[in-house]
């Protein structure tokens, strides 16, 4: 049986939507028991959700671009069969997108000032790239600088998502010398909800996930202190890695074309920053769960961290110094040489001191003639 | 003259060395010492982690010896140690450490605590801080040359009972003999047999040996109380003697704590390596057992079981001698559990029994060693120190438990095979 031949399905609706595309409930429901198990939620949570988005009003979405590589749009549309998270991103209602709307100029700036029109306060705000905040020629769209138009968008956003690590924390366009003033969607914006989707580009699943748990709730996921949501940024890749016993028996390739690395030893010491990366790369994976970066023999640059771009090279270990140069660790040498020398000279002077102020011990001397 | 809170902080700067001082900044307070100390298992009061009970050389070292310590003592944001906080700590650091070492043993850093503990009684004990039987112990083993009070005619009178009952001459002030035999008080006063097993063994072993008028008390209360310049003087009664009868080796008795005075503190005590050996009683059994001087006939049914000293097993490192020794002459011998290096202390070592004001919680925490025989299901408990055997009797007579406690030197004098038998 059609969703659409049943009563319960709204027109407008999500439910309506999947109808018309031929979904089926049991489609529909496997969806969301994906969905609820990546969220981490509890298992009774999949009718719950599985009601809430065939019920929605399609959400209203505006998906602003600025300083960015549309990489994160292609990650989001990237699916070479057409799967559920891509027909449930096409069933919100994606009112501005610049990239992958077809209309264009006037039309287009037009559709978006209609939907923050019609859904004020209630429309969803996605952001991605960095904001210049140098000269606001820097990046406009339609004559409308990057930061005007932001904060105009703000304005009736129920709530904001910063998709990609440009948006969430600057990205590639803040990296030094960061020569158009680059910010993130939370250093400007401070009174609204701000959902941080950081990587680049994101995981698509863990956007559209991050959309299904808003559109199911209403509310935005339990976030960490860096706005990330924790059901997917709550442990390393490391700590999921399928490389982990090789670093946990200190099996570590040398060079990428080694044994070591053949035999798909860890990649740490080819500076893997998977044990500082919080992400779900080796959970989740990447195209359709086919591979991820590690697994193709090369190691987390970490892409979803704040900094990773001025975080020293990629190719040296965690452990290693990434800034201090020969004559900088052969100064701080000497200085801790000479620190420690003058400490030791000092302690050697007050235990012989002590020793010299030793009065030896009789047998009177253990009683206290004060006490 | 008088003891200070001046001389007792002077002391604490003074015995913090390079171990010390790598001790306690390796220390990750991770308790797994609190686990291994008898008065922590037994009282479940967590004053007793033995760490805990360095706290007063912890922060003189702080103050004193590190770099943050000295800025915060600079800006005055650290107090110096008061008198009324090494009162309250010297039921901790006197009554509740019997320095056994098993704390040590588990340390996953390799903090040896009982080192520590034992430096730090120096500034307890000269700042006035040491228990007021640990003082008097002290003072008769200065004075009078024991710290019971004994003295050589004492001793005199002793040899003429172990000779009119063993038929053997107790040789005196012998100069070129092979060694030199010092008891324990506990030996002399309780347990007279050690001398009279001795002598028998001797005779057998043919081996020359001698006791010395000046140098008769193998105990040193200076160890326990912490004072080296006292203790220094009691070992130096015994180097004297050595020295002057030219004795090869200096048997240290059935007594623990000597025998880690003597040997170990000893030479460092003196400054200088000694010019003749230092063997516990059993380490010379165990040889001349091996050379075959020391044969025996007949085994002991009754089951047996063997408690290590701290001093002579964890810290000294004979453990396999007494198992070898006993092999030859019980039918039934049975490990207790926790047995050598790792045995429970009997909970009056390092000045503990020696100090009334403990004896209740010595009592309390006696309870394990009960547990350990328990398991074992004997009658019978052999060891190879005069202390630990007192405090067992004690302890097994609080207890109301029909357990003989007997000195292994004894043991194996009673299946000593003898040509000429009295």
């Amino acid at each position: 049986m059609k969703l659409a031949e049943k009563p319960d399905i709204l027109p407008g609706t999500v439910g309506e939507g999947l109808a018309q595309r031929g979904i089926c409930r049991r489609e529909f429901l496997q969806f969301c028991t994906a969905l609820t198990a990546l969220l981490a939620l509890p298992p009774t949570m999949t009718v719950a959700m599985a009601e809430a988005i065939s019920k929605a009003r399609r959400q209203s979405v505006i998906w602003l671009s600025f300083q960015e590589c549309t990489g994160c749009t292609e990650s989001i549309t990237r699916s070479h069969t057409p799967t559920l998270e891509n027909l449930i991103f096409d069933l919100i209602s994606l009112d501005y997108h610049h990239t992958l709307q077809a209309a264009s100029g006037e039309a287009a700036e037009h559709a978006r000032e209609l939907a923050m029109k019609d859904n004020f306060g209630k429309y969803l705000l996605i952001v991605d790239g960095a904001i210049p905040m140098g000269n606001p020629g820097f990046s406009t769209i339609a004559g409308i600088s990057n930061y005007d138009m932001l904060m105009e968008a703000a304005k009736g956003a129920a709530a904001i998502v910063a998709v990609g690590t440009c948006a969430t924390f600057g990205g590639i366009p803040k990296a030094d010398p960061n020569p158009t003033g680059a910010v993130a969607v939370s250093d400007i914006i401070k009174d609204k909800p701000i959902i941080n989707v950081p990587g680049c580009p994101p995981i698509p699943v863990v956007m559209t996930g991050v959309l299904a748990h808003f559109l199911t709730f209403g509310s935005i996921p339990e976030l960490d202190s860096l706005g990330r949501p924790k059901s997917f940024y709550g442990e390393t890749i490391h700590d999921h890695c399928y490389r982990r016993p090789f670093y946990d028996q200190g099996k570590f390739a040398q060079t990428f074309d080694d044994d070591a690395a053949r035999q798909g030893w860890c990649l740490f010491k080819l500076g893997c920053k998977g044990p500082v990366t919080y992400n779900v790369c080796a959970t989740t994976k990447w195209n359709d769960g086919t591979s991820f970066p590690i697994q193709s023999g090369h190691g987390c640059i970490g892409c979803s961290e704040p900094n990773f771009w001025d975080a020293g090279p990629l190719y040296e270990a965690l452990s290693m110094p990434i800034s201090a140069t020969a004559s900088m660790l052969g100064t701080a040498a000497a200085v801790g040489t000479a620190a420690g020398a003058a400490i030791t000279w000092h302690n050697r002077s007050t235990k012989a001191a002590a020793k010299a102020a030793h009065e030896k011990v009789t047998v009177q001397e253990l009683i206290r003639e004060d006490k | 003259m008088s003891a200070t809170l001046a001389k007792g902080l002077n002391s604490f700067k003074e015995v913090i060395d390079a171990p010390i001082a790598s001790f306690f900044s390796s220390c990750v307070h991770c308790g797994l010492c609190a686990e291994a100390c008898l008065f922590y298992t037994e009282t479940g009061d967590a004053q007793f982690t033995p760490i805990h009970k360095l706290e007063p050389l912890r922060r003189v070292w702080r103050e004193e010896y590190t770099l943050l310590g000295k800025l915060g003592k600079l800006l005055g944001l650290s107090k110096p140690l008061t008198d009324a906080e090494l009162t309250e700590w010297e039921p901790l650091v006197y009554d509740s450490c019997t320095l056994c070492g098993r704390c040590a043993m588990v340390c996953p850093v390799g903090n040896d605590l009982t080192y520590m503990i034992r430096k730090l009684r120096e500034g307890m004990s000269s700042s006035g801080h040491a228990p007021e039987d640990l003082i008097g112990a002290t003072t008769r083993s200065i004075t009078i040359g024991s710290p019971m009070g004994i003295k050589w005619p004492a001793v005199l009178a002793q040899i003429k009972h172990v000779q009119a009952e063993t038929g053997i001459e107790v040789p005196v002030e012998r100069a070129g003999a092979d060694y030199l035999v010092l008891m324990s008080s506990m030996e002399i006063i309780n347990f007279p047999e050690y001398l009279s097993a001795l002598s028998r063994i001797f005779k057998q072993a043919g081996v020359t040996w001698t006791l010395a008028s000046d140098a008769f008390e193998a105990t040193n209360s200076g160890i326990q109380i912490g004072a080296s310049d006292l203790a220094r003087e009691i070992v130096s009664r015994i180097v004297v003697a050595a020295e002057r009868l030219k004795v090869k080796c200096v048997i240290s008795p059935e007594c623990g704590h000597a025998f880690t005075a003597l040997r170990w503190e000893g030479p460092n005590l003196m400054g200088k390596p000694f010019g003749f050996e230092v063997k516990h009683i059993l380490e010379v059994l165990d040889e001349l057992h091996k050379a075959g001087k020391l044969k025996t006939k007949g085994k002991d049914k009754r089951p047996l079981t063997y408690h290590d000293p701290c001093q002579i097993a964890r810290r000294g490192g004979v453990v396999e001698q007494p198992r070898r020794l006993l092999s030859e002459v019980a039918a039934d011998f049975r490990e207790m559990p926790d047995a050598g290096v790792m045995n429970w202390c009997c909970g009056g070592g390092g000045g503990v029994s020696a100090n009334s004001r403990a004896e209740p919680l010595r009592l309390q925490v006696f309870k394990h060693k009960i547990t350990q025989i328990e398991a074992t299901g004997v009658q019978t408990l052999i060891t190879a120190c005069a202390n630990c055997r007192i405090v067992m009797e004690e302890g097994l007579e609080h207890y109301h438990m029909n357990i003989e406690v007997i000195g292994l030197t004894e043991l194996l004098a009673e299946y000593l095979v003898e040509d000429n038998a009295p």
